[in-house]
């Protein structure tokens, strides 16, 4: 092949194939440009950037919605055949546009979309920080676009990095604040070591398997781990296999990180409390879900190969094994972490930081159920993802009402002291029924979307227990996953009852803010956490669509 | 457009207009202004775009099918307006039009439930007598509306019920309730307007139930008072009794036919081509037989199931000919007939479910005279107009003797009554009773006819009646007396209802509204006593019925209008009404004169009705059909012929003329007292008086028993069954002591230590949260060590292996 044919193929690639799949990532761009230069140009400085912004990001979820949309097997058919192919390796390989792609990209935009809303609303950012915030927001949102598609090592890192370094300038907005500088500072130097480690980490598997591509690794892997006598590095076939191990614990971390998993989790309740309300927001819902989409994707593509039964199959058997419990064990502590650590917190954006920090534990639950099935009980496997994915969806709705509230309130108490919320059913009722119904829809009980999505995950793992799928770990994971939901509701309902029971404080004064588009805003939020309890069907669907795209 | 698919258009937005004034009125009814004033503006709007729809598709009719001389019906209608001179010269034309089915059409809006061939639709069947139906019931509707907005505005702040009074003795204070009022009023006019517009007796049941429970809300209207919410119980209970044979009907009719639509409808065939699938009317009446009526296949199959059973799927459809020549089949039609009028007779006030109707005069006035006289309480005799063709000669006697004895009744009775509106209810009654009388004795114009003028002048009349409570604030006709001076326009228009009622005219010249409906049912009851000498009794009845009509009439007329003030407080405080009650009355009582008039060329209402008369009603019908070979229903158009029509104006003028004379001789010039009257009659007086103890007979008879067993069951329920449950309880109880000890001591003191051990364990954990950024980047550095040797131990085995 010479460089001309070669050249043309790549062309051909690019612009037919890989591009045609690639426009809501497209779209954040051009949006990001499209604020820039609003700012940079007199002429357009009249414009708020948080109009150019959702505006952008519409475009961006009419795209996702018609990627989900043209996928095979949509359940809303609007147009009889498929448009888009199950599953597509875009730019030669670094990036995968699936049913995980599309279901994650559209709840990413439709986030957006709600996300820069709520902003708007909530007046952070202010009029002048508008252009830096926003292009912050959309510059990390593509890169968690990316992190759900990603399909080969080194876009792991740079979407990591690129969902990330925004992150840290984002957590340091509220510049006036030293609380909000250190913050920013603390994630960054978290990150930046946690980047460091998972780099190593790559560097070595890179180095052992001799590929950064996840499927050709799969394969590599299982091949090494499958007959163990093959080696060339050292006669020991421990020895690659330790490497890989280190090497894979090494990544780990950094996803780890980015999930907030125990015990990599330590940056996630300073940086809440020290950044806004909305940048917590943020972090919460499109950071963990992208999160977990790599998490899935990760897993998944080291673990298992499609349904060839050569001799890598056996081998990667026990790579699933490894990251069942790996996943496993982490979810467990997590959960009991975070849910714990929530205790005797007395600042409520540190407390959802901690029910972030369990929730990223539930989803890993989850993951180990999905993981464990995987390529043994397909059906099963599919369940799961779907569970995490109808998961994925209601807790955008959770999180975001439960931070526009902290953010409302803020404006009205100028405090986000749980003590400050004391009496307040009585000035603010309706806020305080939304935030009932979003802090118990956090503890999953019914009739609340909360319930509906850890009944899904337990189900998951009540499924792979039945089949016999690593039956003690899935065992255990849901005893602590039945234990945890038991902790979480005492310091959820602890609020609900300084909000309900506890007398106001007398030296209150409630700013005079507008109720109003606040008002609308958390409707709109919350109302949906209701409804997705009891009509969830729709979501489910397009939920069970993502859960196809291993098979 | 054509007129099949703009008549649905047109009616039904008029039928739905009130409903959305309801609706409006539910939701901001108290919002609309001071006290929810101007829900009787959203009110009154709706009902009057429904009138001009109304009459917008009244005219396209007309346009399209001109009441004139279409068949020889138009002509008798110009003939009757006319000098009848020419009534003898139609027998040429009979035949040939006989077989004729009348123009209507037909279609579903919505498919409630589709199983096979049962099918529940909301949909329509309009023909002259619906558009008829939707003007009468849009504009006394509409007349009554406005009268209302004057009438009710007591409800627009504080009231003070006189007449309901509290334990500590004082008087009720409450809020208005003058939304609430439009709202019940705009759901009764939707639910009225569904019944005139359905295309099928399920739909018709549905709307039948609406508008009871609006009659219920409207008698309750002033719940507070024990009478009026006893009133309301009354009016519903004794119509679910009516509506249990009509669902034994519809049943009946459901269950061997399979459909409740009156017209043929389009449904999809097998191959996709619609097909042509029979309604009620063309299974009873199919063309084959010239529309003469036949027990239809279906029940004849039904009746006969024994021998369908026994014979082979190929023979039944050969020999159900001769099984219906046996008579199979024919007591299910004669069953579906009586079960249907049942429904009838609790709507329409018949005997002997008509003691509701006196008592719903507990409702405001206006509510009297749109609901309980002139349009709800016409729904019964409507639906039978509708249903007429399914009805077997059989059926029609029943009804007949019922209207007889139900006309007979409430005449007498309301010849005692001292209330002004039970003088007017029991009128009511008694003429519903004539309209159902007319409808058995094959008169379906003449019985459709009067519903329409009544309908004009009852409303007035009751109208009126409001107008004089209004003024005197007591429904006593015996402390009236001498209003016509404080009130001359309601003391005039009431002349004219009354006047109207009793049907006077100048006999084969001229007359009133009434004079024109109440010949033709005199003319074709007498035709009916001639065809069938044993039944002569029913004509006796209505010539009776006349002249009772008469004398009640202007003994209310002259106790409350004439002589001289018998009440010097009541007639100190009488006063003329606000003008937007007077306009009503004025409106309706010009009705009240013209309605039964035939125009020149030939226009009028009995011209129109007859273009909807039932196909295969046209000629008399011979011989009964499950008992009485003997029955002859004579076709209408005899009864507009020579002698019968001379006879029946004669004795009509004679009865009606007699009547007010006696009257006048009693109340206006007192020749006659009423009061040694009353004493030579004594027993029958009292037995008037007493309603002929109809109360007391049904209080006995039903009441009483059904206390008894209340009685009983309760004393089962409280002997028996709560010391049983108590025991249960009590035994419960003392398990859960013990049980809540336990769970004190041993459950709750390891639920304390739990819960206070994962506080301690949280608290602790807040301590590895230092806030030092050196800790956390050497947490990392140290987490992934950890996990390194975690796994290496872990999964030593399977991985190193």
């Amino acid at each position: 092949m010479d460089l001309g044919s070669l050249l043309t193929s790549t062309l051909t690639d690019t612009l037919e194939v890989s591009l045609p799949l690639f426009r809501v990532e497209l779209a954040l761009s051009a949006t990001i440009v499209l604020v820039l230069l609003c700012r940079m140009l007199p002429v357009l400085r009249w414009l708020d950037s948080a109009l150019v912004a959702l505006g952008g990001v519409a475009f961006a979820l009419w795209y996702a919605w018609s990627d989900l949309r043209g996928l095979p097997g949509s359940p809303w058919p609007a147009v009889v055949a498929a448009t888009h192919p199950a599953s597509q390796e875009l730019f030669g390989g670094l990036l995968i546009f699936d049913s995980l792609t599309a279901y994650i990209r559209f709840l990413l935009a439709g986030f957006l979309v709600l996300y820069i809303l709520f902003t708007k609303i909530s007046g952070i950012p202010d009029r002048e920080d508008g252009a830096d915030f926003y292009t912050l927001v959309l510059g990390s949102s593509l890169g968690m676009c990316l992190m759900a598609s990603a399909n080969h090592l080194l876009m792991i890192f740079m979407a990591v990095e690129m969902a990330s370094v925004p992150s840290y300038a984002l957590a340091g907005m509220l510049k006036g604040r030293k609380a909000s500088s250190e913050a920013a500072l603390k994630y960054a130097v978290y990150g930046a070591g946690a980047a460091g480690v998972m780099l190593y980490g790559i560097s070595l598997l890179a180095g052992v398997l001799g590929t950064c591509h996840l499927p050709s690794m799969a394969a590599e892997l299982g091949r090494i781990v499958g007959d163990g006598a093959d080696s060339f590095y050292v006669a020991d076939s421990a020895g690659p296999i330790m490497v890989l191990t280190l090497g894979g614990l090494m990544m780990a971390v950094g996803l780890a990180f980015k999930l907030s998993a125990v015990p990599f989790h330590f940056w996630c309740p300073d940086v809440f409390e020290g950044a806004a309300a909305e940048v917590g927001a943020f972090l919460s819902v499109a950071s963990k879900a992208a999160a977990v989409a790599l998490a899935v994707r990760v897993a998944f593509g080291l673990g298992w190969l499609g349904d060839a039964a050569d001799a890598s199959a056996a081998g990667l058997a026990d790579v699933r094994h490894f990251l069942v419990y790996l996943i496993g064990l982490m979810a467990a502590v997590t959960c009991t972490l975070g849910n714990l650590g929530a205790y005797g917190q007395t600042n409520m954006k540190r407390l959802l930081a901690y029910s972030t920090i369990a929730h990223a534990g539930y989803l890993l639950l989850g993951v180990a159920a999905a993981v464990a099935m995987l390529g043994v009980d397909p059906e099963g496997c599919r369940k799961a993802v779907t569970a995490l994915a109808f998961y994925l969806g209601t807790y955008l709705f959770m999180n975001l009402g439960a931070f526009a509230i902290v953010a409302v309130l803020r404006n009205r108490l100028r405090s986000e002291e749980i003590a400050a919320y004391a009496g307040l059913v009585r000035s603010n009722p309706g806020m305080v029924v939304a935030a009932g119904a979003v802090l118990v829809s956090l503890v999953g009980l019914p009739p609340l979307a909360g319930f509906v999505s850890k009944f899904l995950i337990f189900s998951s793992l009540v499924e792979a227990i039945t089949k016999g799928i690593e039956r003690p770990l899935m065992l255990v994971l849901l005893v602590i996953g039945g234990l945890n939901t038991v902790i979480s509701l005492f310091y959820y309902l602890r609020v609900l009852k300084v909000m309900t029971f506890d007398p106001p404080p007398e030296d209150r004064v409630a700013a005079p803010a507008p109720v109003w588009l606040p008002g609308a805003l958390v409707t709109a939020v919350v109302v949906p956490v209701v409804l997705l309890g009891i009509f969830w069907s729709g979501l489910y669907a397009y939920a069970q669509l993502a859960g196809t795209f291993a098979s | 457009m054509d007129l099949a698919s703009q008549l649905p258009q047109l009616l039904g937005l008029a039928w739905l207009l009130p409903l959305a004034s309801f609706v409006l009125i539910l939701f901001f009814g108290p919002r609309m202004g001071p006290h929810g004033r101007n829900a009787a503006w959203v009110a009154t709007a709706a009902i009057v775009t429904s009138l001009v729809l109304s009459l917008v598709a009244f005219v396209s009719w007309l346009g399209v099918h001109p009441a004139v001389a279409a068949h020889h019906g138009g002509d008798h209608g110009a003939a009757h307006a006319g000098d009848h001179a020419d009534a003898a010269g139609h027998d040429a034309d009979h035949g040939s039009h006989a077989v004729q089915p009348p123009v209507a059409y037909s279609g579903d809006w919505y498919t409630l439930y589709e199983a096979g061939r049962l099918k529940l639709s909301i949909g329509w069947y309009i023909d002259s007598l619906t558009i008829l139906m939707f003007v009468v019931v849009t504009f006394i509707a509409t007349c009554i509306h406005v009268y209302a907005s004057g009438y009710m505005h007591d409800e627009l702040h504080e009231v003070t019920d006189h007449e309901v009074h509290l334990t500590d003795g004082s008087h009720l204070h409450r809020p208005g309730r003058f939304p609430r009022f439009f709202q019940a009023l705009s759901l009764f006019c939707f639910s009225m307007m569904g019944i005139l517009i359905a295309g099928n007796l399920a739909m018709v049941f549905i709307f039948w139930e609406l508008v009871g429970i609006c009659s219920w809300f409207l008698i309750g209207f002033y719940y507070e008072r024990k009478s009026a919410s006893n009133a309301a119980n009354k009016a519903f209970l004794f119509n679910r009794v009516g509506d249990f044979g009509m669902l034994i009907g519809l049943m009946a009719l459901w269950g061997a036919l399979g459909t409740l639509h009156f017209a043929d409808s389009q449904v999809p065939g097998p191959d996709g081509q619609p097909v042509s699938r029979p309604g009620l009317f063309s299974l009873v009446r199919p063309a084959e037989t010239g529309h003469a009526l036949r027990v239809p296949d279906g029940m004849v199959k039904f009746a006969a199931a024994e021998k369908v059973a026994k014979t082979a799927p190929g023979d039944v459809a050969g020999k159900v000919d001769a099984w219906r020549a046996e008579g199979f089949g024919k007591w299910l039609l004669f069953i579906a007939g009586v079960g249907i009028f049942c429904g009838c007779a609790g709507k329409s006030a018949q005997f002997p479910l008509f003691v509701w109707l006196p008592d719903a005069m507990e409702g405001p006035t206006p509510v009297s005279a749109l609901v309980h006289s002139a349009t709800m309480v016409a729904a019964g005799v409507y639906l039978v107009g509708r249903f007429f063709p399914v009805l077997t000669p059989d059926v029609l006697l029943v009804i007949a003797y019922i209207g007889a004895i139900t006309l007979f009744i409430a005449a007498t009775i309301a010849l005692v009554a001292n209330d002004i509106k039970r003088v007017l209810a029991y009128s009511t009654v008694s003429q519903l009773g004539y309209m159902m009388l007319a409808l058995g004795v094959g008169g379906w114009v003449a019985g459709l006819f009067h519903l329409v003028t009544h309908a004009f002048f009852k409303s007035l009349l009751f109208l009126c009646s409001g107008s004089v409570i209004h003024a005197c604030h007591t429904n006593d006709m015996r402390k009236m007396g001498g209003l016509a001076k404080v009130m001359p326009y309601t003391a005039g228009t009431m002349l004219v209802g009354c006047l109207a009622i009793i049907g006077a005219g100048i006999p084969f010249v001229i007359g009133l509204s009434g004079y024109y409906s109440k010949d033709s049912i005199l003319a074709q009851a007498l035709s009916f006593s001639q065809a069938n000498p044993r039944h002569s009794i029913l004509f006796l009845a209505v010539a009776g019925g006349a002249f009772l009509t008469a004398f009640y009439m202007f003994r209310l007329w002259f106790m409350t209008f004439a002589g001289t003030p018998r009440d010097h407080h009541v007639a100190e405080h009488a006063h003329e009404s606000p003008q937007v009650m007077v306009m009503p009355l004025l409106v309706l009582a010009v009705l009240a004169v013209v309605a039964g008039w035939t125009l020149p060329g030939g226009f009028g209402i009995a011209n129109l009705l007859e273009q909807s008369r039932p196909a295969g009603t046209t000629e008399t019908v011979q011989g009964g059909f499950a008992f009485g070979q003997t029955l002859t229903v004579p076709a209408e158009y005899l009864s507009h012929e020579g002698t019968i029509h001379v006879t029946a104006t004669m004795t009509a003028f004679a009865t009606a003329l007699g009547g007010v004379l006696l009257a006048a001789a009693m109340y206006l010039w007192r020749v006659i007292s009423p009061a040694a009257i009353a004493t030579i009659f004594r027993p029958v007086f009292i037995f008037l008086a007493n309603r002929w103890y109809f109360d007391e007979l049904y209080h006995a008879l039903f009441v009483v028993p059904a206390h008894r067993l209340a009685a009983v069951a309760s004393g089962i329920d409280q002997g028996l069954i709560d010391p049983f449950i108590n025991g249960l309880a009590w035994t419960a109880r003392q398990v859960a002591g013990i049980d809540a000890w336990i769970d004190r001591t041993l459950v709750d003191g390891l639920g304390h230590a739990t819960a206070s051990a994962t506080w301690s364990a949280g608290l602790e954990l807040k301590k590895l949260q230092t806030g030092s950024l050196r800790q956390y980047v050497m947490f990392i550095a140290a987490g992934t060590v950890a996990l390194f040797v975690l796994a290496s131990i872990v999964f030593r085995s399977s991985l190193a292996g």
